[in-house]
């Protein structure tokens, strides 16, 4: 998965993200400041970076100007809505922006399609005897293909995106099924319960009381 | 039609009219009284001629040649001759009828440009008539001459008087376009602009008062550009405030219900949703204070410093000993007139600022004293201190000098900004020295309560 520099002054909000990109997966650095964050960019490697606009020492958006060689790509945290903060953070190169308070799971989608659109994410995801190709829409236990249908592995996929993490029937269905989709949400169980037999998981994927569903990986 | 047009235009019709009129009526009286001297001196000629004349006939008579028309018509002819020279021409009738000179003979002048005169000679000779007509066709040229000069000179004095008036004007209306130049850029927003005018007339004074009007606008507009940005600002900060913990609470609490979180991050997760409620519960509550504090009038009474001291000591004991830092409380005075609860809650505020500021070992200094006639109520630290920008923006609501530190003792930012509304309910002054690396004070200055 990405390395991912996290640049908040808020000491709670940092923390709160780099959890969460713990859980699904993601390695992470810290920066409290715009310095101390050129000085991390300096010294690792790192494939995004979530900045915050209002930061001690330098703002986020000084900090763009002096990262813009490096062409790492750029989330922009920002406690303004307003419209003018986020077109300057456009012009200076940013990826795409968030704005305080925030979902995780959004914060999360969002990273992602960054990644994606940055050929940054992982091709493949392998767990217990599983393995699982995004390009190819593949998955194999111990080396044997299984057959998924189309949403079978849609699913998959959003699960495996937001592993650790339990997402609600009606939140799967809107992101494995598309918002139009107009289906129950026991269409959900019906593909669970499938995923689980076909990739004999079911200890991995838990029912999470009054919630859900979650993909518990070791992190 | 601008003003130094209408000005120049007016003046310059009034002179040129006044000096036509002016001219014209000069020249008038004077054909007047040429014409006048002109008729004198030919009613005199006339009387000249008629005399000899006359003579010349008595002269006859004595001789005793009888006055025939002939006789007559010679010597008039005699007379005649020699004046038509003159350019004057005489005329002679007896009894009406044409004598001198001979009716085919002789033209007559051109009556217009003559003068005629005819009177009767002297007895006996009443039925004898002479006419005297005098050319004065000369006089006639040299009031055209004069016409022409008249118009010659208008023409002349026309465009110089213009140039002449158009420079003077410019210059005397250099002030008024000077006005209208500063009043442009002010109206285009460039409060600043003055005009540079140091004349002693009407317009310097208008200059004078236009200045003192552009300085109390700008004045105004600035006060009033502050005011909206401190208020934006403190918009700004508050929605800043409310979703910094707001964004964590939520996203803790979503952690914490739907992710698969070890025991040390539930824990973890656990005291931020705690330890952000207790921000937002401290903010509200300042926030609740400022704006109980702005709808009530402060009940003032005998305070007893030592009192007061003592209760403030007592509530900040316990952070006090967290920290390690020591309270020091000196007093001068015995009582202040002011609003217990609010002045405790002042001190209260300051020293809590005074404790962030501070480095364990520290001490704190509360102290009360008599200064022209007032009574200071001073807390002192030797902390961290502020510079003079930070200092500026202090009693602003939100603002912390170091955002870092205080937000992790809890705090909203308020605090200061809550000590001058307490000082304004008193009408009380509030005083702020800081020094970077030295320490803050700061001092309320009430009345004295044996006052």
């Amino acid at each position: 998965m990405a390395h991912i520099l996290v640049v908040e002054d808020e000491q709670p909000i940092s923390d709160l993200i780099t959890m969460n990109l713990k859980l699904v997966g993601h390695t992470y650095s810290k920066a409290y400041t715009g310095p101390e964050a050129i000085e991390t960019l300096k010294q690792e490697r790192t494939d995004l970076i979530l900045l915050d606009v209002m930061l001690p020492g330098l703002d986020g958006f000084t900090v763009m100007e002096q990262i813009a060689p490096l062409h790492i790509p750029v989330i922009l945290i920002t406690a303004k809505n307003a419209l003018a903060d986020r077109i300057k953070g456009f012009e200076l190169g940013a990826d795409d922006y968030i704005i305080k308070p925030f979902e995780i799971l959004e914060l999360l989608a969002r990273i992602n399609v960054v990644l994606r659109r940055n050929d940054q994410t992982p091709a493949s995801f392998l767990c217990d005897a599983v393995e699982v190709r995004f390009a190819e829409r593949q998955v194999r236990v111990d080396q044997e293909p299984v057959d998924l249908t189309a949403r079978e592995f849609e699913l998959l996929e959003v699960l495996i995106r937001n592993r650790n993490i339990a997402l609600s029937r009606e939140k799967l269905l809107e992101l494995a099924w598309g918002y139009d989709y107009a289906g129950d949400t026991r269409t959900v169980d019906v593909h669970i319960r499938q995923l689980r037999r076909k990739l004999g998981w079911e200890d991995r994927i838990k029912t999470v009381f009054k919630l859900g569903y979650r993909l518990e990986v070791q992190v | 039609m601008r003003f130094w047009h209408k000005i120049l235009l007016a003046v310059l019709t009034l002179f040129i009219a006044a000096l036509d009129i002016s001219v014209i009526m000069v020249m008038k009286k004077s054909w007047q009284l040429n014409m006048e001297s002109e008729k004198k001196r030919a009613a005199s000629e006339q009387l000249l001629i008629a005399n000899n004349i006359y003579e010349n006939l008595d002269s006859i008579r004595a001789r005793g040649n009888p006055l025939t028309s002939v006789l007559l018509a010679s010597v008039a002819e005699s007379y005649g001759d020699y004046y038509r020279r003159q350019g004057i021409g005489l005329e002679l009738r007896e009894n009406g009828r044409l004598v001198y000179p001979q009716p085919d003979g002789g033209a007559a002048a051109p009556e217009e440009q003559s003068i005629r005169l005819s009177m009767p000679l002297p007895d006996p000779y009443q039925h004898i008539e002479l006419s005297y007509q005098r050319e004065i066709g000369g006089l006639y040229e040299q009031q055209q001459e004069l016409n022409r000069f008249f118009v010659m000179i208008n023409w002349i004095a026309g465009p110089v008087l213009a140039v002449l008036l158009f420079l003077l004007i410019r210059q005397l209306t250099k002030p008024l376009k000077q006005l209208s130049e500063t009043t442009r850029t002010i109206a285009g927003g460039d409060y600043s602009n003055r005009v540079n005018l140091h004349s002693k007339d009407e317009f310097g004074e208008l200059a004078l008062n236009f200045n003192r009007m552009a300085s109390v606008v700008e004045q105004r507009i600035t006060d009033l550009s502050d005011m909206a940005e401190e208020k934006q600002r403190m918009v700004d900060n508050l929605a800043h405030e409310l979703r910094t913990p707001l964004t964590s609470m939520q996203g803790f609490a979503e952690l914490l219900t739907s992710a698969n979180l070890d025991r040390e991050d539930q824990m973890k997760a656990g005291s931020y949703i705690r330890s952000e409620t207790v921000r937002l519960k401290n903010l509200a509550f300042k926030l609740l204070d400022l704006s109980v504090l702005r709808h009530r009038l402060p009940e003032l009474a005998d305070v007893k410093v030592a009192r007061l001291f003592a209760a403030v000591g007592q509530t900040e004991r316990l952070r006090l000993e967290e920290n390690g830092i020591t309270l020091q409380t000196d007093s001068s005075i015995r009582a202040v007139r002011g609003d217990p609860d609010l002045l405790a809650t002042f001190l209260v505020n300051l020293i809590e600022n005074a404790i962030h500021a501070s480095a364990p070992g520290s001490t704190v200094r509360l102290l009360a004293y008599h200064q022209e006639g007032e009574a200071v109520l001073e807390v002192r630290d030797s902390g961290s201190g502020m510079t003079a920008e930070q200092s500026k923006h202090a009693f602003e609501p939100f603002y912390r000098a170091d955002p870092a530190r205080s937000r992790i003792h809890g705090n909203a930012g308020l605090g200061l900004s809550l000590c001058r509304q307490i000082a304004d309910a008193h009408e009380a002054r509030i005083e702020l020295h800081s020094v970077p690396g030295e320490g803050t004070a700061i001092r309320l200055f009430l009345q004295l309560y044996n006052n």
